[in-house]
């Protein structure tokens, strides 16, 4: 079990932070993005695309050919992209919706229809194979007994440092407050002058950078495939639901929790053989959760019903 | 609009799908016709158990592939199949109707067990849970080989229903030059379409009927009128599970083999497009809707062979999904009634 | 401990974060009278309410129901027991006709079970018939029966305000739980439903509500609560409610408008 130890701290920092990702746009939203595990997949798609050498065949259409930028470079304009690509997804999809009082359940079969069209895009113009990014490959080292690449230790310190950044930003910040404050009320903050379209866009583009870079440094330490968005976004949700759907801090313990759990499982003794149901288990942890505590550990019982 | 425009509407789509077919194929359009008739027969049926949850009661069930799953494999388990890597034969079973019948009750245990946790809570749960199980049955179902076949899936299962097929339809087969094996499976899917239909028509005008209409508007509103909201729910769901189950065995059956790559969680998005694309909470909407939306699916093939030489079966089942895609939103966006879908009764304000 | 009374709560507490909604030591409801629960805007009337029907959960206490205690109860089953409510924001079928939001009111648990509806047998018929012509009456009663046919949607706010008192009524109720039924009311059909209201009193049947209009309260009650910031501060006939001073300080003049 020990030598999954850093795996697990690895899957966990990604499940948490595109948890805390995804609970923000619910909260401030109240729209249940299906499609949310695409905009992960964007984020590692595009650095694959910048970054792979121009030589490199993973993409079906020869029209296209990779930059070969460098990595740094290549994460940045991604994320910066993926902040865009949630701007236009609002302003030309979701606010329309919005504005025709298009209800809950209309929005989101909306999104799992997004989510299955950018999917297969996916599929048809970057790796239906799983790619790796063009970094040398490294060798495990010993951490305080942990085993991890020296890259796996600077992603746990760049995932942990946004997730603090996250934290003050959402806490201290003029912009992080008012998201806050519509999470919690939209009423209330419009009669205290927020203006809500403005709070939702930028919501938008914030929770699309954060999704965009958890898929790269998804990408980072496994591989990039087409349908990584979607597996990755059941354990957001079951992280969510164990964390207590609408709560961040909720949000990014029970993705942390779910992440290690998958891993972990993996060492388990009646798992022997089975390795393909450790996603399983998380998910039917999510429906046990549901069952005894469905407000998730620090969510509040009027969320739910 | 109008009922009858409705339905003029869907005469003309029908006509202009079945000339697409005659008109875009030299050869073999017979077997073709058949082909699409029974898969879209098939999605149909399947389709009719999510409206029952979505378009009845207002139910988000986003893993139909796991009840049509479960349906199928406890069936074709039962009855004398051959399994696995190393094909072993089993050639004791349960008659086919006993086993059609437990497979029906096993995916309506499993909407029990789904339900029961997820069906007190605000309706997205559902919707996470469901798109969950149906990725859980398919690892699970890789994972037990010894029991399902894992990857290698089960054979030889199709003679307990072949051999019930009578002569004529034989006769039709040769003659027409069709395989009699698919279209005697296409007969009976589009029989038990007829009665499915039949028997839920029944239900719709009943006092249940009305009693999941207004659990579908208004929870608390029902619950203050001393009726249980949860347990029609949780009878919604069983009775749609079922359904599921149902046209899962029958998939099986048109396959021939049984596969888990068949009950895919994607194959529930299939499913919905044809929903939503014949009309919410129609009673023939979703089978119509399989049939134009599976014309819709066979064009895209052509059309992916315009952007790839020599398409894969990757690139095809990529160009389909873009479609199914564009086509869910697209008529969420502008039709949401669909094609037979009454605009009185749509759900877009439900929360 | 047990009461006689139709509806009794003992130490009744509902708090939301640190805001101490409602905190009722004793309340006791006898029958044959129409009580009025009044109070200033967020002073916990609607929160008490959903605590009396089990729509919310209080926090601790106790809920007695003919002597039964029924805290624990879901609230459908307190519901059966014969304690019907209705809406402050009316919530009516909107997308089934006002036929079929009586009908489903009405119809019994027993034929609505799946199947006895797949079998549809004569019984379930005669039934729905006999339901029919109870709709009908109460139509009638309510002056609906001209909309019998539409979608509850076309209706009027008052209209929907009368629609749901009729839901609440086909189902015969011990104790009916009206929350604001005026509400959004034009003044002559409150008339109406003030006397409707009355007329179902003196058929035996109980009324609690919840009313901001004071004048039509004091008119047809025959005992006043008064609830502020989640407590009762008095309880008594409407005329020693008009001059108790707590009362008058709750509202700050507004009772003598």
């Amino acid at each position: 079990m020990i030598e999954q130890l850093g795996n697990g701290l690895l899957l966990g920092l990604i499940v948490a932070i595109a948890s805390v990702s995804l609970s923000l746009l619910y909260g401030v939203t109240r729209i249940v993005n299906f499609a949310h595990g695409e905009i992960i997949a964007l984020g590692a798609v595009l650095t694959l695309f910048f970054s792979s050498s121009p030589e490199s065949s993973f993409l079906y259409l020869d029209r296209f050919s990779p930059l070969g930028s460098s990595f740094i470079v290549s994460s940045i304009a991604s994320i910066l992209l993926c902040g865009l690509f949630g701007a236009l997804l609002e302003l030309c999809l979701f606010r329309p919706l919005r504005k025709n009082n298009y209800g809950n359940v209309a929005v989101l079969v909306i999104t799992i229809g997004l989510s299955i069209f950018l999917r297969h895009i996916f599929l048809l113009f970057a790796s239906a194979k799983p790619a790796s990014y063009a970094l040398d490959l490294q060798k495990r080292e010993d951490y305080f007994g942990i085993q991890l690449t020296p890259r796996n230790v600077q992603v746990l310190i760049i995932g942990s440092v946004v997730m603090i950044l996250v934290g003050l930003f959402l806490t201290y910040t003029k912009t992080g407050r008012a998201m806050r404050a519509v999470r919690d009320s939209s009423e209330l903050a419009s009669v205290s002058g927020i203006n809500s379209d403005y709070i939702i866009t930028l919501t938008w583009i914030f929770s699309s950078m954060l999704a965009g870079f958890t898929g790269i440094i998804q990408g980072v330490i496994n591989n990039v495939r087409w349908n990584m968005g979607f597996l990755i976004l059941l354990l957001i949700f079951a992280g969510s639901i164990l964390g207590g759907i609408g709560t961040s801090f909720g949000a990014m313990f029970g993705g942390f929790i779910i992440g290690m759990l998958v891993q972990l499982s993996v060492g388990l003794s009646f798992m022997d053989g089975h390795t393909e149901a450790k996603n399983a288990i998380a998910l039917a942890l999510m429906i046990l959760i549901l069952l005894i505590r469905p407000q998730g550990i620090f969510g509040s019982k009027e969320r739910i019903s | 609009m109008k009922d009858y425009k409705r339905y003029i509407i869907a005469v003309s789509l029908l006509t202009v799908s079945f000339l697409y077919i005659f008109t875009s194929n030299e050869t073999g359009v017979a077997r073709i016709f058949v082909n699409l008739l029974t898969f879209a027969g098939i999605y149909g049926l399947a389709a009719i158990g999510i409206n029952v949850h979505f378009g009845w009661t207002g139910l988000l069930n986003f893993g139909h592939a796991a009840f049509m799953g479960i349906g199928a494999y406890t069936t074709i388990l039962l009855i004398p199949h051959a399994l696995g890597r190393e094909g072993v034969v089993i050639e004791t079973g349960l008659p086919l109707p006993l086993a059609v019948i437990i497979g029906m009750l096993a995916a309506a245990l499993l909407g029990l067990i789904l339900g029961l946790p997820t069906l007190r809570l605000r309706g997205d749960y559902l919707a996470i849970v469901t798109i969950a199980a149906a990725e859980i049955f398919r690892l699970l179902i890789r994972d037990f080989e010894d029991i399902t076949g894992g990857v290698y899936g089960v054979i030889q299962f199709s003679e307990a229903l072949q051999s019930l097929r009578p002569n004529f339809i034989t006769n039709l087969a040769t003659s027409i030059e069709v395989s009699s094996s698919q279209l005697w499976v296409g007969v009976i899917t589009w029989i038990l379409i007829i009665f499915t239909l039949l028997f839920l028509n029944r239900l719709q005008k009943s006092p249940w009927g009305r009693a999941l209409r207004a659990v579908r508007e208004d929870e608390d509103a029902v619950r203050a009128l001393g009726k249980n909201a949860v347990w029609l729910k949780l009878q919604s769901f069983m009775l749609g599970a079922s359904i599921g189950g149902l046209s899962g065995i029958l998939l099986a059956f048109n396959y021939g083999t049984l596969q888990v790559s068949t009950f895919v969680p994607v194959l529930t998005f299939y499913l919905w497009a044809a929903l939503i694309l014949g009309g919410v909470g129609s009673l023939a909407g979703p089978a119509l809707g399989a049939v134009i939306f599976w014309v819709i699916i066979s064009g895209t093939d052509s059309l992916a062979e315009i952007f790839f030489e020599n398409a894969n079966g990757q690139q095809l089942a990529g160009v389909r999904f873009v479609f199914v895609g564009l086509l869910i939103m697209f008529t969420m966006i502008f039709t949401p009634s669909g094609i037979l879908g009454k605009k009185e009764e749509l759900l877009l304000d439900i929360k | 401990m047990t009461s006689n009374k139709l509806l009794s709560v003992s130490s009744l507490k509902k708090s939301f974060g640190g805001l101490q909604a409602v905190n009722v030591d004793s309340l006791e409801f006898s029958e044959n009278e129409i009580t009025s629960l009044i109070g200033p805007n967020g002073a916990g009337k609607t929160t008490f309410f959903d605590l009396l029907t089990k729509f919310q959960n209080p926090d601790q206490g106790n809920i007695f129901f003919e002597g039964e205690n029924v805290t624990s109860f879901q609230s459908y089953k307190l519901a059966r027991l014969g304690m019907t409510r209705t809406f402050q924001l009316t919530r009516v079928f909107e997308k089934m006709s006002v036929l079929e939001n009586m009908q489903f009111s009405g119809s019994s648990v027993k034929n609505e079970s799946i199947s006895r509806s797949l079998i549809k047998g004569k019984s379930l018929n005669n039934f729905e018939k006999e339901l029919e012509i109870e709709v009908d009456k109460i139509l009638e009663l309510l002056n609906l029966s001209h909309m019998k046919y539409s979608y509850a949607r076309e209706l009027s706010g008052g209209q929907k305000k009368l629609l749901e008192l009729g839901r609440a009524l086909i189902r015969k109720p011990k104790l009916l739980l009206l929350d604001e039924p005026l509400a959004g009311v034009n003044p002559k059909l409150a008339e109406e439903i003030l006397d409707i209201i009355k007329n179902l009193s003196i058929e035996g049947i109980n009324i609690i509500m919840v009313e901001h209009n004071i004048n039509a309260v004091m008119k047809i009650s025959e005992r006043v609560v008064v609830m502020a910031e989640g407590k009762i501060i008095a309880d008594g006939e409407p005329e020693a409610i008009r001059n108790n001073e707590n009362v008058i300080e709750a509202y700050l003049g507004k009772v003598n408008e």
